[in-house]
């Protein structure tokens, strides 16, 4: 399969279009009100300009591609110190404004090219794919352990290798195999059939979504995965009439939807199948009037926007030919597909829930600290990174704090523990599951 | 850092390590690289080692180590002064500062506040909006320094009115390049006072304008102002510099005014065309914006009135003057301050790419038509935009005649051409009286050539007494 994902090189005239101003570095907002916070978790963390937001990764990118840079342990190190959030992405304005994740990534491809990446903990990640299908190196059987109590219920979940269902729910390695996640998935499940949903999974055929192979720069592994699911899908909507493909992880979502368009045969292998996240999946049937929400629940939350069902979904409007401006000009940001309001809007809809926002939210958001590697190459940066989110969630009063991506979900709770706070870290799904009464 | 845990320590990273810990020191040259260059043509050199301090006393312990050893130091805060004042000329200790960001004060009745150096214009902005206060931001970068442009004599949005940021220094705490702690201002008389460095001997001039050669600035006091509810703006063109510049002396002998800045055409655009593009047929030359606050409406209708009064006086002159709209964005980024836009040099550099460098000058405003006219020649035969912008300080008649030269850092080529054009217009600037703002090394030689020798002289003594080893950012003065 053909596939366009960019090398370091070909993004060289993105790389020089950064001034080194130095404005990704904070989330700032004149309003008024003007408010002004930490965007970066690597800044926050290591501090050095280098470390600093796309201001930092950006300067190394120059340093590897003008030869000043050798790949090092301390270069490896920084260079996957870094979340791939998209943070600094959302304050800068500048033509590789729509490239800066790529930049990240790129620069991470060409270590792995060069041998010298990704960090031994993701090398034994990788590993774990190409045995395992998974990260967590869980064997292929132990991925449907979460689906046995529906099975001990007598509500088995239709296993679509041998049935058709239109809803393919993709569980995601972390629901399946991460213990302290089962309970999204579960809650997932329990709402789809709790809505009579005709809806199956790939169970044990499960692989999967490539996702952190992508984010740790191992193109390689990233095809192989993504080629095979492809391919699954696109049998599955022949053989098995799936049209959708619902997601609970912000991670899988935003691989199956961006990452894997990168192939030039997407299009035609996703014909006729749609790929959406649970919040946007159950926010649709509420607006029909079919999420019955009953009861209540009293409970302040506040809601933590994970970056991958967030900013990183913008869609940048650039002018390719230079029709308007020149070529390769950043026009402007498109923010529709971004799931910013879907979950909000849930929340505010379960009867009794209190929604106190915090200071960075929507596109300014601050990363739990989790993703791009970093909770697999540096666990401990990852739960005090979180442990500074989760604290933020405490200063709006709330008690919980709600997400929609099982790895921000866990690694919040981590973070949690770690500042010894009350703060209970759940999955929206899990609170629908509360509210919604059996059919 | 990987490298400051190296089995074999190099010995002055060892020393920054006690001094500093393990976690703010480095030699890694990945990091150093970061720090090697800026926004402006400067040619990028590496510092040798990179620390981040977190208190006075981390600060002084670096700097009586540098001292003893004769060690470069370089002052950082974020490097956004577009002079590649923080690109080591030889190399040594940067010391990065943006660790340093307590704002210790806010006295909403005084109208002062105190802060350390890492204190961004964003971070205060925000703190200031809940006392309703301001600042005069600069069309920088949100995340760069209050302190670090206020002690280089910066340029803000209330300049017309108060004057320069340094004028707005009350008091400074500064550690010396000995590693000696001193306070200039009320807060040397008594610890908590930081509301005048007058009437004492202004030794607050030891630190400002010196860019960063004589010491580090640990504490700053400022004035902040309260924020009017009512803002007008007074926007107009013409299709002359001279024309804009009576309409713009005119205006300011009235002291209305926070801001009265004028752009050129190509100024106006976001972003300045690069590279040089020609005025469509029938656009005006200039723009001006003017900011005017009022407590109340009767007030904003007195000054409106001033405002009409000196717009009509101007048409009988006969001079081109328009009441007109200034372009949206472009007006927007600069009254909506601290901001995004000009922050992320959106309007400057978007077309031209990273880099950027001026000719910035505080320049007696009679002489800004005849240096307008010749910059824009220079900088057209150069394929650059004539992007340029006066303002006028504090109602006398000087301010700032700035080109911004946005050019393509990609292209060796490129930056030689800009920087050529740019001290070319240097030098029609000094012949008129002008002096450049934050000088690159290159416009320091062109400033001491032309220096009364007595001046050269008091300047070298003044470092030597306070920096006898020529530590503090070695080679920026250019003597
Ligand atoms: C797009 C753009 C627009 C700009 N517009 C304006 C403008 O309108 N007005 C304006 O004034 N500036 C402007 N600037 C320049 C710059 O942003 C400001 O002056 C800024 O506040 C400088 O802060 P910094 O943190 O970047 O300082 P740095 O560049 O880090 O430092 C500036 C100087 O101060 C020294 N220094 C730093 N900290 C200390 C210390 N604690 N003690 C002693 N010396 C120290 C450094 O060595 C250096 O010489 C602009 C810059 C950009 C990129
Ligand atoms: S990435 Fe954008 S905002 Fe950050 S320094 Fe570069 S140009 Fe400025
Ligand atoms: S992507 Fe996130 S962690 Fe990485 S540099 Fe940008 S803001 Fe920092």
């Amino acid at each position: 399969m053909e596939w366009h994902i960019p090398s370091l090189k070909e993004l060289e005239h993105f790389i020089w279009r950064c001034t080194a101003c130095g404005t990704c570095k904070v989330a700032y907002d004149y309003g008024p009100p003007s408010t002004c916070a930490d965007i970066c978790p690597a800044g926050t963390e290591f501090g050095f300009e280098g470390a600093m937001a796309s201001k930092g990764k950006i300067a190394f990118a120059r340093g590897i591609l003008d030869g000043s840079l050798e790949w090092d342990e301390d270069l490896i190190n920084s260079v996957y110190q870094c979340t791939i959030c998209g943070g600094c992405q959302s304050q800068c304005q500048l033509d590789h404004k729509p490239y800066i994740p790529e930049i990240i990534e790129g620069m991470r491809r060409e270590a792995v090219e060069a041998g010298a990446g990704p960090l031994p903990a993701h090398k034994n990640l990788v590993q774990s794919l190409k045995s395992y299908n998974n990260p967590y190196q869980g064997p292929r059987r132990l991925r449907t352990d979460w689906a046995r109590p529906f099975k001990k219920a007598g509500q088995p979940i239709k296993d679509l290798n041998k049935e058709s269902a239109p809803v393919m729910f993709f569980v995601g390695c972390t629901g399946a195999f991460n213990q302290a996640s089962r309970q999204i998935p579960q809650a997932t499940a329990s709402v789809f059939q709790k809505l009579g949903l005709d809806f199956g999974i790939l169970g044990e055929n499960e692989v999967c979504c490539g996702s952190t192979a992508m984010r740790v720069g191992d193109a390689a592994e990233f095809k192989r995965i993504a080629e095979h699911n492809l391919e699954l899908f696109a049998k599955m909507h022949k053989e098995r009439g799936v049209n959708t493909i619902v997601s609970s992880c912000a991670g899988c979502y935003r691989a199956i939807k961006k990452d894997y368009a990168l192939a030039a045969d997407y299009d035609k292998l996703m014909d006729g199948i749609k790929v959406v996240h649970t919040s946007e999946f159950l926010y649709d049937l509420h607006r029909q009037g079919k999420l019955p929400l009953s009861g209540g629940l009293q409970l302040t939350v506040t809601y933590h926007d994970p970056c991958h069902i967030g900013r990183h979904l913008n869609k940048f409007i650039v002018d390719t030919e230079g029709k308007e401006l020149w070529p390769g000009a950043y026009v402007g940001l498109d923010e529709s597909e971004c799931l910013y309001d879907q979950p909000r809007e849930l929340l505010k809809a379960i009867p009794g829930v209190k929604l106190e926002e915090m200071k960075r939210v929507r596109a300014n958001s601050y990363c739990c600290g989790g993703g791009g590697g970093v909770m697999t190459g540096f666990g401990e940066w990852a739960t005090k990174n979180a442990g500074l989110r989760v604290a933020e969630g405490e200063s709006t009063g709330a008690g919980v704090m709600v997400s929609t991506c099982p790895f921000c979900n866990y690694n919040l709770g981590q973070g949690a523990k770690r500042i010894g706070s009350a703060m209970q870290v759940l999955d929206l799904v899990e609170l629908i599951d509360q509210v919604l009464p059996k059919k | 850092m990987g490298t400051a845990t190296a089995k074999k320590m190099d010995p002055v990273l060892a020393e920054l390590v006690s001094i500093v810990g393990a976690e703010n020191a480095t030699n890694a040259k990945h990091i150093r690289y970061a720090y090697s260059y800026d926004l402006s043509f400067v040619e990028p050199k590496l510092p040798d080692y990179v620390v981040m301090v977190h208190n006075v006393e981390q600060i002084q312990g670096v700097l009586r180590f540098a001292n003893r050893e004769k060690i470069p130091v370089v002052p950082y805060t974020a490097g956004t002064n577009i002079g590649g004042l923080c690109i080591p000329e030889r190399g040594g200790i940067l010391m990065d500062l943006k660790r340093m960001n307590k704002i210790i004060e806010i006295d909403p009745e005084s109208l002062v506040a105190v802060i350390e150096p890492g204190v961004s214009h964003a971070q205060l902005a925000a703190a200031l909006y809940e006392h309703n206060l301001r600042f005069g931001w600069p069309v920088g970068p949100p995340s760069a320094s209050v302190a670090s442009c206020a002690i280089s004599h910066g340029i803000g949005g209330m300049n017309a009115r108060y004057g320069l940021q340094s004028q707005e220094i009350t008091s400074m705490e500064v550690v010396l390049p000995t590693g000696e702690l001193v306070r200039v201002g009320s807060c040397a008389i008594n610890p908590d006072a930081w509301h005048s460095v007058l009437p004492l001997p202004q030794m607050d001039g030891l630190f400002k304008g010196w860019l960063g050669t004589t010491g580090v600035v640990t504490k700053l006091g400022i004035n902040v102002h309260h924020i009017p509810p009512v803002l007008k703006i007074f926007t107009v063109s013409c299709d002359t510099v001279e024309d804009m510049y009576s309409y713009m002396l005119n205006l300011s002998n009235y002291e209305i005014c926070d801001d009265l800045t004028a752009v050129s055409w190509w100024l106006s655009q976001v972003p300045i065309p690069y590279p040089y593009k020609p005025m469509p047929a029938g656009a005006s030359e200039w723009f001006s914006y003017a900011t005017t606050y009022s407590f109340t409406e009767k007030e904003r209708e007195a000054r409106v009135e001033i405002w009409e009064k000196v717009v009509a006086e101007e048409k009988a002159k006969g001079t081109s003057i328009q009441v007109t709209h200034y372009p949206e964005e472009a007006l927007a980024a600069r009254t909506k301050l601290p901001s995004q836009i000009v922050g992320s040099t959106k309007n400057y550099c978007k077309q031209g790419g990273a880099g950027i460098s001026w000719p910035g000058t505080f320049t007696p405003a009679k002489k800004w038509a005849p240096v307008y006219n010749d910059w824009k020649k220079i900088l057209i035969e150069h394929n650059l935009s004539p992007s340029v912008r006066m303002s006028m300080y504090r109602g006398v008649h000087y301010g700032m005649l700035r080109a911004m030269i946005p050019f393509n850092k990609q292209s060796k080529q490129e930056t030689e051409n800009a920087r050529h054009a740019i001290v070319e217009c240097l030098k029609v600037d000094l012949a008129h009286g002008g002096m450049p703002y934050k000088p690159p090394v290159d416009f320091a030689r062109e400033i001491n050539g032309r220096a009364h020798p007595g001046y050269l002289s008091l300047l070298k003594q003044i470092k030597a007494l306070l920096d006898p080893n020529d530590i503090m950012n070695p080679g920026k003065l250019g003597i």
